[in-house]
């Protein structure tokens, strides 16, 4: 059976200068890829590089068994792939109900409402006078109602309050249940450890463990953070 | 003051703020200095010689003007102008070298004589007790009903959002599935055909020859650096402050009057107030 996404040596990084360096990794449809590393390895790069921001300068990504490595972020985007970025991750000038509208969505707010009713209260108000954390619930929320097949966060739980980080693993524990696979870029092991089905760990831009929710223990994961 | 001074006034600021508009809009949005904007508006007030040049009856003046300009905008943008988003200065450069190729083109092909055409409407109508050239008053009313419209389609349509996202985000708007090259090209192909268009109204009016975007160019940076960049309430702002100076101080006084102030009032807008009178994302 195709994996979601298969990644196979992939090299990339900015201009000519590589940061992540020969990544090999699959998501099946309906698992989590839970990745950490310490600040500057390299996850940022590797999300990028399989959302289409960057293009690799080495290696192959395939979705659904079809090569998407030479295809542009908004063509990724139409085939499957939903991305929240790290940094600069809502439309500043937008209203909240603007960032949610603007996308292929293909899932009602309504429910997230009910789960973040900080965003509900705010619809008519730019996202870029909203606070760190509430700017990283909408993107969160714009991610998930646009409801692709793949699902790309970049350190989602950053700035955010504890009851939001368990609300935002809730969230994503029903996308896979439904079928999603997603590949989340975290440095809050508390939330990786309770959602990820596999992880991979990252350091100087290279693979540095692999390995599944049961064969990887809470010590493993902290080693990755402390290389 | 008189009615046909009030009346200048509005043929003044609705024509200033539909020439600008294209300006304000490849520049605003795309971050590009067309230094080649006079020259659409060239383009476009040579439409109806065109036209007439070949043969074809005068309704299709508008469409003609609109290939025209839109055919030279999407070759322009897709050869140079992409490679030139966000890189302000370069494009200053490379536009005002564009700016005098064009020139060059329309002088090889029409010459470097003046060229003039009459107005699809002819004679007079009466408003506020001053019969004044019936053209004009349709195209101060058809300028008003567009920029209604064109307000409307900016706060309401998702294309208009779009655009607004990828100015403020290029990277999460092409990550939300926007195709940002296909937009620019668009945004920019408009603004180019906006200026066609005013130009096309223009024709009846001036002097058609090469040399004619120039004096367009800079009042509508004028315009733009009074008003401020980025709304329609910016643009019309400075359109109304500096086609209202120069057609009154014009006719008070003289046209060097006119042109001394718009001049002295940039330079204090630059200097005091750089963003413009009105500036926002929007």
């Amino acid at each position: 059976m195709t994996a979601l996404l298969e990644i196979d040596g992939l090299t990339g990084g900015y201009q000519d200068t590589n940061v992540v360096f020969d990544i090999s990794v699959k998501i099946e449809a309906g698992s989590l890829l839970g990745v950490l590393g310490r600040n500057g390895v390299g996850k940022t790069t590797f999300a990028r590089l399989v959302q289409g921001g960057i293009q690799a300068s080495h290696g192959e990504i395939r979705l659904d068994g079809q090569p998407i490595g030479n295809l542009p972020a908004h063509v990724r985007r139409c085939l499957g792939i939903g991305y929240m970025p790290q940094t600069a991750m809502v439309f500043d000038d937008l209203t909240v109900q603007e960032n949610l509208s603007l996308g292929r969505n293909g899932k009602p707010p309504d429910r997230y409402f009910d789960l973040f009713p900080r965003l509900a209260e705010r619809l008519k108000q730019p996202a870029g006078t909203m606070s760190g954390g509430e700017r990283k619930i909408l993107a969160f929320v714009r991610t998930m109602i646009e409801d692709t097949k793949l699902i790309i966060l970049d350190e989602p739980s950053e700035g955010v309050q504890p009851e939001n980080i368990d609300r935002m693993a809730g969230c994503l524990k029903e996308r896979v249940a439904e079928g999603a696979g997603v590949l989340l870029c975290e440095q809050n092991l508390n939330m990786l450890a309770g959602v990820s089905d596999l992880f991979l760990g990252i350091d100087s831009g290279r693979v540095s463990m692999t390995g599944t929710a049961a064969s990887t223990s809470r010590e493993d994961l902290n080693a990755v953070l402390m290389l | 003051m008189s009615s046909v001074l009030l009346l200048n006034l509005a043929w003044q600021i609705s024509t200033l703020a539909l020439v600008a508009l294209g300006l304000a809009i490849v520049f605003g949005k795309l971050r590009i200095m067309n230094m080649a904007h006079g020259e659409f508006v060239m383009i476009g007030a040579y439409a109806p010689v065109i036209t007439s040049m070949l043969g074809l009856p005068g309704w299709l003046q508008l469409p003609v003007c609109l290939a025209t300009v839109g055919f030279v905008a999407f070759v322009l943008e897709r050869t140079i102008i992409r490679h030139l988003y966000g890189r302000m200065f370069d494009s200053l450069l490379a536009t005002w070298g564009i700016a005098i190729l064009l020139r060059e083109i329309v002088e090889l092909v029409f010459g470097r004589g003046y060229q003039s055409v009459s107005p699809p409407l002819t004679g007079t109508f009466s408003v506020l007790g001053a019969d004044y050239p019936a053209y004009r008053i349709a195209v101060i009313i058809g300028i008003v009903l567009g920029f209604i419209g064109l307000y409307l389609w900016n706060t309401r349509s998702k294309v208009a959002t779009q655009i607004k996202a990828m100015v403020g985000n290029p990277e999460l708007a092409e990550a939300i599935g926007i195709d940002t090259a296909r937009l620019s090209a668009g945004a920019f192909v408009f603004g180019c055909c906006t200026a066609g268009v005013a130009g096309l109204i223009l024709a009846p009016t001036v002097r058609i020859e090469p040399m004619m975007g120039l004096d367009y160019l800079i009042r509508s940076f004028f315009a733009l650096v009074v008003g401020g960049l980025g709304s329609l309430e910016g643009l019309g702002i400075g359109a109304g402050i500096i086609a209202g100076t120069q057609t009154f101080l014009g006719a008070v006084a003289s046209q060097t009057y006119g042109y001394l102030a718009v001049l002295t009032l940039s330079i204090l807008f630059l200097w005091l107030k750089p963003n413009g009178v009105r500036s926002s994302s929007h």
